[in-house]
Formats: C-alpha cells, sequence, structure tokens
C-alpha cells in the first residue's frame, strides 16, 4: 500500500527519531512510504486559537499537498484530529482528505487489520497516556493498548489514563500555573512503570516537561518508537 | 454586576500554589461524583437519553414564547402570580416589594444558582431582612462568607476540617466531631427556621408549561420544607427553564440526577402547581415565579451559543472537567465555573466582560461526553475564541505569531527555515525570553529538539 | 411596553430566523415486568425501607405494634388526613414538628426512580417535619415507570393538588466532607408500607 507520511511540525523538530520510526514501521508492514516535502503544519494552533481564516488557509496548503495521496498517516492523534474532524468544520464538509487520514495506530490495527507486530516488548511495564483528540474526538481507545500488547507490553493500569495533560498548544501557555497542575495530576498518579507512552507529541512536551522540571525521571516514549521497538525482536512479523 | 473574571489566570495560579488544599479537596469530589456519573450512565440507554433530552430542549427553546406565556396563563389559573424581571436589578426590586407587602423578617432559602447570579442576599440584608440558606453546603458557605464554588456542590472546595474547625468556633462542636455530629448541630440551628420564616425562596430546576409546575430536586428536604411551611414560597426561574409537558419531567429529573450525583433521581422532587388550596391544611397562601431575562435573551439571539441554554446546571461538566478540578469555581470569578461557565459567561455577560474564560481549556472534550443535554462546549469555546479574535481581544503578539505561522505554514520554503531556526531557539537559553516559551518554562523543562530534524533524516535515507 | 411584552418580543426576535424543531415524543423507556418488585429494588437501594403490613392483623393495629417497636419507640404521631380510618395508628396525635413519626397516604408510587408520589393534600408537615416518614402505598398505585406516574396525573388537570412531592428516600447531604450523612433537613428514615 502507497502512504503518504504527514509527519506533524512538533514530529518533525522534537520527535524525529519516533517520525523515522514510523516510516521504518509502515515499510516493514509492507506500506511504501512517501514524504511529500510541501508540507508544513495542520493549522491546528490557529484554529484552537479561534483564527479560523488562517487555519483554512492552512488546511487548504495541506489539503493540496497530499491531493494525490492514497493514504495519508500520522503519527499524532491531534493532528490527525484536526484532519479528520475539523478540516471538513472550516471547509465545509468538502474535505475528502479527511476519509484517507489515518492515526498511525488506528492505519495499523483498522487499515492493515494488524495487531501482533512482534515480541520486541515483553516484559515492559507501559502506562498509556491517551490522547483527548484521539480518544474522545477520533473515539480511538483500544489501538494503543491493543498494538502494546500484541508487543508483549504489559499495559499497567493508570487512574488518570484518559485525563488531559494539559497541554492545549496555547493554553499551555496562557494558563501556564493550571496547565502544569494538570500534569502534575498526571504525574502523581503514575503506577510502577518503565515507559508512558503516548500517540501525541505534544502531551509528551507536556508531561516530560514538567516531569524533568520536578525531576521525576519519568521515560517517555512516542508510540511509533515504542511498536517499532516491539516489532524488532525475533519471532515478530519482522 | 463586576465580575472577577479577567482575573482568572492570576487567581488561578494563586489558590494552586498558596491554597493546594482547594485543589485537593475539588478533585477528590469530582472524581467521586463523576465516577457516580459515569456508573449511573451505564445503567441506562445513556446516549439515547441524552438525545432525547436534547431534542425537548431543542424543541423548547425555538418555541419559547409559546411556553412562556403558556406557563404564566396556567401558572395564574392555579393561583400564583407571574412576575417578569428583565436583568437582576429588577429581579431583586421584584422580591423586594414581595417581601415589603407580606412584612417579612425571615427568609428561608433553597439553593438557587439564579439568586447569586441576581445578588439577592445582600439586597435582601441591606433591608434588614434575616436570609438563611438552608442548604447544608450553602449554609457552611454562608458561616464562611463565601460563594459557591460549584453549581451543585457549592461546598466541595472545603475539607472536612475546615468544616469542622468552623463549626467549632459558630456552633461550638467538638474539635474532632464527625460529619454525622457536624450535621445534627447544623439540623439544630435551622431545625424552627422553617416555621419561623415568612418566606421561603427558591430556584426552579424547570418550569413545565402545560400545568404551571415548578419542579425542584433535592436531596435533603430543605427545599420542600421551604416551599411548604412559610405564609409566601418566591421561586426565581430563568426563562430558559421550561419544558412543555409534565411527562417530560419524567427524563429530566432522572438524567439530572444521574448526571450531578449518579442517583437515580434526587431524594426529593417538590412539584408546585401553586398555593395552597382548600381544603389543605398547610402550603403556603401564596406563590410567586418570578420570570428572569438578565442576559439570557442575548445567549437565545447568539447563532451558536443558544445551545448553552439547554443547561440543567447537573454539574457534570465541571466534575469531569481537567481544568476545574485544579482551582474549584472561585478562580473563574463569576457564579457559573468550569466549562459551563466559560460558554455561557460570555452570552450573558457580553464576551468582552468574560475573557478569557473561553481560553480557559485545552478543549479536551470530556465534558461533551459527560453532558446530559449534549452541550457542544468545545466548539462553543472554540465559536467565542473565533469571536474574541475578531474583535481584537486577545494579545496583538499573539495574533501577530499566529499570523505569522499561517504565512510561513503556506510557504515551505520559509516555513522549513523558521522552524529549524525556531525549535534551535527554544532549545537555547534564549528561549525563556521569548515571549510564549518564557511563560512555557516557567513550570517546566524546555522541550529538547532532535538532534536533526525528521526532513534532514528523509534525505539522508532513513534504514 | 411592560418588561414582560420586551422579554417576550426579544424572545422571539432571537428564535425568528431559526428553525422551529419538533418535540421528539415520549421518551419511553421499557417498563420493569413486576413494578411492585421494581420500586422494592430501587427504593431499597437508595436508602428506604420496605416493610409490608401482617396480614392476619387489623392495619390500625399492626402499624401501631410497628411504630411503638421502632428506636426510638414512637409515641406521637402525625397522620396525614387523607389515610383512611383503618390505616391509622392507635397512638396519640401531636403536631408534626413534635412527632416521633409521620403516617401519610401515597398518591401512587413509581419503580423506575423508586418514588413515592405524595400530594399535598395529605399534609405536608406530616411528609416533612417527623424523623420518621411511614407512607402507606395503596395497593396497585405502583407504576412501572415515573412518566406512567405523570401521565396519570396530568389527567387530574384542574384537580392537580397544589404541590407532589416526589420522596425517593430518606433525607441526605454530602455537603460536609463527601461524606453523607443522612436526615439532613426531612425524614431520617423513610418507609414505605406496601399494601
Ligand atoms: S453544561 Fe451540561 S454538564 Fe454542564 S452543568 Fe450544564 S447540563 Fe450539566
Amino acid at each position: 500500500m502507497n502512504v503518504a507520511l504527514f509527519v506533524t511540525c512538533l514530529a518533525d523538530h522534537y520527535f524525529a527519531d519516533a517520525a523515522a520510526d514510523t516510516v521504518r514501521l509502515l515499510r516493514h508492514l509492507g506500506c511504501t512510504v512517501s514524504f511529500p516535502e510541501a508540507q508544513t503544519c495542520c493549522g491546528q494552533p490557529a484554529y484552537n486559537a479561534g483564527r479560523q481564516g488562517e487555519a483554512l488557509r492552512m488546511a487548504r496548503h495541506t489539503i493540496g499537498v497530499f491531493e494525490d495521496a492514497d493514504a495519508v498517516v500520522v503519527p499524532s492523534g491531534s493532528c490527525a484530529t484536526m484532519v479528520k474532524k475539523f478540516y471538513p468544520r472550516l471547509t465545509g464538509g468538502t474535505a475528502t482528505l479527511a476519509d484517507r487520514t489515518f492515526e498511525l495506530g488506528e492505519f495499523i490495527v483498522h487499515r492493515l487489520g494488524v495487531t501482533e507486530l512482534g515480541d520486541g516488548l515483553a516484559g515492559r511495564r507501559i502506562a498509556i497516556h491517551q490522547g483527548c483528540h484521539a480518544l474522545r474526538e477520533l473515539r480511538l481507545e483500544s489501538e494503543p493498548a491493543t498494538l502494546l500488547e500484541g508487543c508483549g507490553a504489559e499495559i499497567v493500569p493508570w487512574e488518570a489514563h484518559d485525563e488531559c495533560c494539559g497541554f492545549g498548544g496555547l493554553f499551555s501557555v496562557k494558563m501556564t500555573a493550571v496547565s502544569a497542575a494538570m500534569a502534575d495530576r498526571k504525574l502523581d498518579t503514575l503506577p510502577e512503570i518503565d515507559w508512558v507512552v503516548s500517540g501525541d507529541g505534544g502531551c509528551v512536551l507536556q508531561l516530560d516537561g514538567r516531569s524533568r522540571a520536578r525531576e521525576m525521571g519519568v521515560e517517555f516514549v512516542h508510540l511509533a518508537t515504542a511498536l517499532w521497538r516491539g516489532a524488532a525482536a525475533p519471532g515478530g512479523a519482522r | 454586576m463586576p465580575t472577577g473574571i479577567r482575573d482568572y489566570p492570576a487567581r488561578a495560579r494563586e489558590i494552586i500554589r498558596k491554597d493546594p488544599l482547594v485543589r485537593e479537596s475539588v478533585t477528590g469530589a469530582t472524581i467521586a461524583f463523576d465516577e457516580k456519573r459515569r456508573r449511573s450512565y451505564a445503567e441506562i440507554d445513556a446516549e439515547a437519553w441524552r438525545r432525547w433530552a436534547e431534542g425537548v430542549k431543542n424543541h423548547t427553546l425555538t418555541h419559547l414564547d409559546r411556553y412562556l406565556t403558556e406557563a404564566e396563563a396556567r401558572l395564574e389559573a392555579n393561583g400564583a402570580e407571574v412576575h417578569w424581571a428583565e436583568d437582576a436589578a429588577e429581579a431583586r426590586e421584584i422580591v423586594m416589594e414581595l417581601a415589603q407587602r407580606h412584612s417579612v423578617r425571615d427568609v428561608v432559602k433553597g439553593k438557587s444558582m439564579l439568586t447569586e447570579e441576581i445578588d439577592l442576599n445582600p439586597a435582601l440584608e441591606r433591608a434588614r431582612i434575616d436570609v438563611l440558606e438552608t442548604d447544608l453546603g450553602e449554609f457552611i458557605l454562608q458561616l464562611f462568607n463565601e460563594p459557591p464554588s460549584h453549581i451543585l456542590g457549592p461546598a466541595i472546595h472545603k475539607s472536612l476540617q475546615q468544616v469542622r474547625n468552623l463549626f467549632t468556633e459558630v456552633l461550638r462542636t467538638d474539635s474532632d466531631a464527625d460529619p454525622d455530629t457536624l450535621a445534627q448541630a447544623a439540623r439544630e440551628a435551622l431545625s424552627d427556621v422553617f416555621i419561623r420564616a415568612d418566606m421561603g425562596i427558591t430556584g426552579a430546576n424547570f418550569l413545565v408549561a402545560e400545568t404551571g409546575t415548578v419542579a425542584l430536586i433535592e436531596n435533603e428536604g430543605n427545599i420542600r420544607l421551604a416551599t411548604s411551611l412559610p405564609r409566601v414560597h418566591v421561586a426565581i426561574v430563568g426563562i430558559e427553564k421550561l419544558l412543555p409537558r409534565m411527562t417530560d419531567l419524567a427524563g429530566f429529573l432522572q438524567l439530572t440526577a444521574r448526571a450531578a450525583t449518579g442517583q437515580p433521581i434526587g431524594c426529593f422532587v417538590s412539584l408546585i402547581q401553586g398555593p395552597a388550596l382548600h381544603p389543605e391544611d398547610d402550603g403556603p397562601e401564596e406563590v410567586h415565579v418570578i420570570l428572569v431575562d438578565n442576559g439570557r435573551t442575548d445567549v437565545l439571539a447568539h447563532e451558536h451559543a443558544w445551545e448553552a441554554l439547554r443547561c440543567l446546571r447537573c454539574g457534570a461538566c465541571l466534575n469531569v472537567c481537567p481544568v476545574y478540578r485544579q482551582t474549584g469555581g472561585h478562580a473563574y470569578g463569576y457564579v457559573y465555573s468550569g466549562p459551563i461557565g466559560s460558554v455561557l459567561d460570555p452570552g450573558l455577560l457580553g464576551l468582552h466582560e468574560a475573557m478569557p474564560l473561553p481560553f480557559a481549556s485545552s478543549l479536551c472534550g470530556a465534558c461533551f461526553d459527560a453532558c446530559p443535554v449534549r452541550i457542544p462546549i468545545p466548539e462553543l469555546l472554540l465559536e467565542w475564541r473565533r469571536e474574541a479574535q475578531e474583535a481584537g481581544l486577545t494579545p496583538w503578539k499573539e495574533r501577530a505569531a499566529l499570523a505569522g505561522l499561517a504565512g510561513m505554514a503556506t510557504r515551505p520554503g520559509l516555513y522549513r527555515a523558521a522552524g529549524k531556526l525556531g525549535s534551535r531557539l527554544a532549545g537555547t537559553g534564549m528561549a525563556r525570553s521569548l515571549p510564549m516559551l518564557g511563560a512555557w518554562a516557567e513550570d517546566r523543562a524546555l522541550p529538547k529538539p532532535s538532534r536533526r530534524t525528521f526532513r534532514e533524516l528523509w534525505r539522508a535515507g532513513i534504514e | 411596553m411592560t418588561g414582560r411584552e420586551r422579554i417576550l418580543a426579544r424572545v422571539a426576535r432571537a428564535t425568528a430566523g431559526r428553525e422551529g424543531l419538533p418535540h421528539p415524543g415520549p421518551l419511553d423507556v421499557p417498563p420493569a415486568d413486576d413494578p411492585a418488585a421494581a420500586f422494592v429494588k430501587r427504593f431499597t437501594s437508595s436508602g428506604g425501607e420496605v416493610v409490608e403490613p401482617d396480614p392476619g392483623r387489623p392495619a390500625g393495629a399492626w402499624l401501631t405494634a410497628f411504630l411503638e417497636g421502632l428506636d426510638p419507640a414512637v409515641a406521637g404521631v402525625a397522620i396525614g388526613p387523607e389515610v383512611p380510618p383503618e390505616r391509622r395508628p392507635r397512638l396519640p396525635e401531636v403536631a408534626a414538628a413534635h412527632a416521633g413519626a409521620g403516617v401519610s397516604a401515597a398518591w401512587g408510587a413509581a419503580a423506575d426512580s423508586g418514588s413515592l408520589i405524595l400530594p399535598s393534600t395529605g399534609g405536608r408537615a406530616v411528609q416533612l417535619l417527623p424523623p420518621v416518614h411511614v407512607v402507606w402505598v395503596p395497593e396497585g398505585r405502583v407504576f412501572a415507570r415515573l412518566e406512567d406516574a405523570l401521565a396519570e396525573l396530568r389527567k387530574l388537570d384542574e384537580d392537580l393538588p397544589a404541590a407532589v412531592g416526589l420522596h425517593s428516600g430518606p433525607s441526605k447531604s454530602a455537603d460536609i466532607g463527601q461524606t453523607v450523612v443522612t436526615g439532613v433537613h426531612g425524614p431520617g428514615r423513610c418507609i414505605a408500607v406496601m399494601g
């Protein structure tokens, strides 16, 4: 299958390795991956700030960039939501890109029909941070756990797993004290684990930033990297 | 009425930093409420109930003038008196006039957010009328001299110990009294007030047009008492509270309770059609219903925000809200706090007055999933943000930055160069002097940029 | 123009351009098969109590013994005007504010919400002031759904009581440190007598 990667700004600059792992994983699963170089930002920062005009300009740009792609994979639940849910609102429902775009976990489970990647995560205890957009806009709830367990990981229950980390883009800098307190609620309820895995770079920036400020030493791993590691061991599909 | 909304970010910070007990109490209480709500929703076909409730409210709100006049006619036929108040001042005047007419000296109140909204108690007190809040939570706050922090559990920001200390001081209970003993002390302090009072003042959860029924939900029994024993009952009702039919109440009474506290229904519901009829032994001689606008018709006229008028004031959106949980309601500076406050206040008060509440959300969407009448709170927040941007109510630096982002994002070459520069700068000590990153770095370590961008990795070839 | 007219005019203007949406009709949840049993389950899980009178004894005598057997034993009662003579306890009648128990008769009950439906004609003080409230629920008056009960009430039309109370358990509050306490203002015990 031909897939185009929409890397997103944060992954491009802060999670480049996770983005590269996305490419590796998709190739490993038999996809031919392209990377349209004219891609930029999905426009969510403007959209969430109420700058709909600018968001629409960025949406049009992105829609143009991926015009010919059969399937677009996004290693971010939040940016995938922007394309799948908010582009149709902005463009008045004309964005067919929405139907061709998939969040990474969603793509693997539902489009490729794969849930067993390997056993490279055997013995690893993982808590999953469910990003709000993937969870409540795209209704992707079980996918990360299915895939990680499919790699042999043990998913450790976390009472705050589905609570917002407090990132929210502009929110994190406008309401910084509240935002940090929200991250604390997540961090303070973390069970004994090896990694926190999240499919969203933004949430990781927030939680990791707060965890490092408090010198908590929690290890955050992007879903793409975790899955690539999971697929890496012998016996897997790799 | 001047509000403290403008200072939301500063007050939120202060509560979080200086009064950590508030965060602890509010988080604990709201999580407990929310768990009950979830369990209770799971017992019914919650999606079907929510869609039904949304439908009934939408129908009512799009035929509101008809139902208002129908309710009025029915109430009058039942012997109640109906008053109309365009704003808070008028509503207060009507109550004051009624109090004078009946030489009222003692008022007992049931919990009502609308009476907070119209600032009723201070007006009564200025006229030397004794006003007693009889809901236990409101009674506690009246002693603390604080406004409610939550539309349903007004005192959830107070810990048991704080209530203990207060009661020891005021009601002379033991310093280690358990909640039962404290409640008993409150009950004694309030024991004969219902018999003594000349007037009971309540809000209303619903007003049924076809029967003129004022419906009130509660758990303690104080509202039933306040509407049964004093000579005069005054119900202060927002014009959005209408329901068409008596049978509609069945769904709404149960859904409200499930959303609010996870109960199948409130322990007590009062359905009041009018004053006592002969040959009843007791009950009020007069029932007055004050229909209050106070900004509601402005909300109704708004293309999108009118949907917020479906609100049942159940508090479910507050309970599930991770933003609200950090501070409780006082940070918001107005009676309606949390998610619903952030979309309702701009409509009631004017957007300018309600800034920056539409931005006090990470848009996590949990509120919509909890809301029994499916108010699209995240979408309404975005709508208010859009209007705030258009009206120039946001900082110009922020607007410039976002315009810059859009400018670059539609020019890939420029975007690449600027992006690289930006993330490199963000990783250096210079970041703290950049406007937004400076704020970020107050509470968090700066993000670490990747050694090479993905674009660079891609060009070099990914193995 | 009066304030009333101005408000109504604003409402009309606000909704003028908006499509009038239809009422979705009844909620229509599936009714319980055995309403009486469903009521008992719901009412007791909300903290209410249910008793059945001893069929071998006259109702009034049974209730007298029942009230005397409560802890604390009831000495004086307040009795609602709608309680039929044969169902009245033989105990001294006192004002509701001083009674150990209030005895009233329900108009009916609703199974799905677990509610006793109490008309104001049954005496409000009796239903609210004493610490224990004992309610006769007439046979065959348990509606499967609150919706059905309200539809029935609605039919009374002009004869609707001035007020109707739904009591679905004892008075309670969680306002102090989130701990549930009972009997805050209204009755701390609410006992339905079935039959
Ligand atoms: S907005 Fe919805 S959830 Fe929030 S208080 Fe109103 S009805 Fe309840």
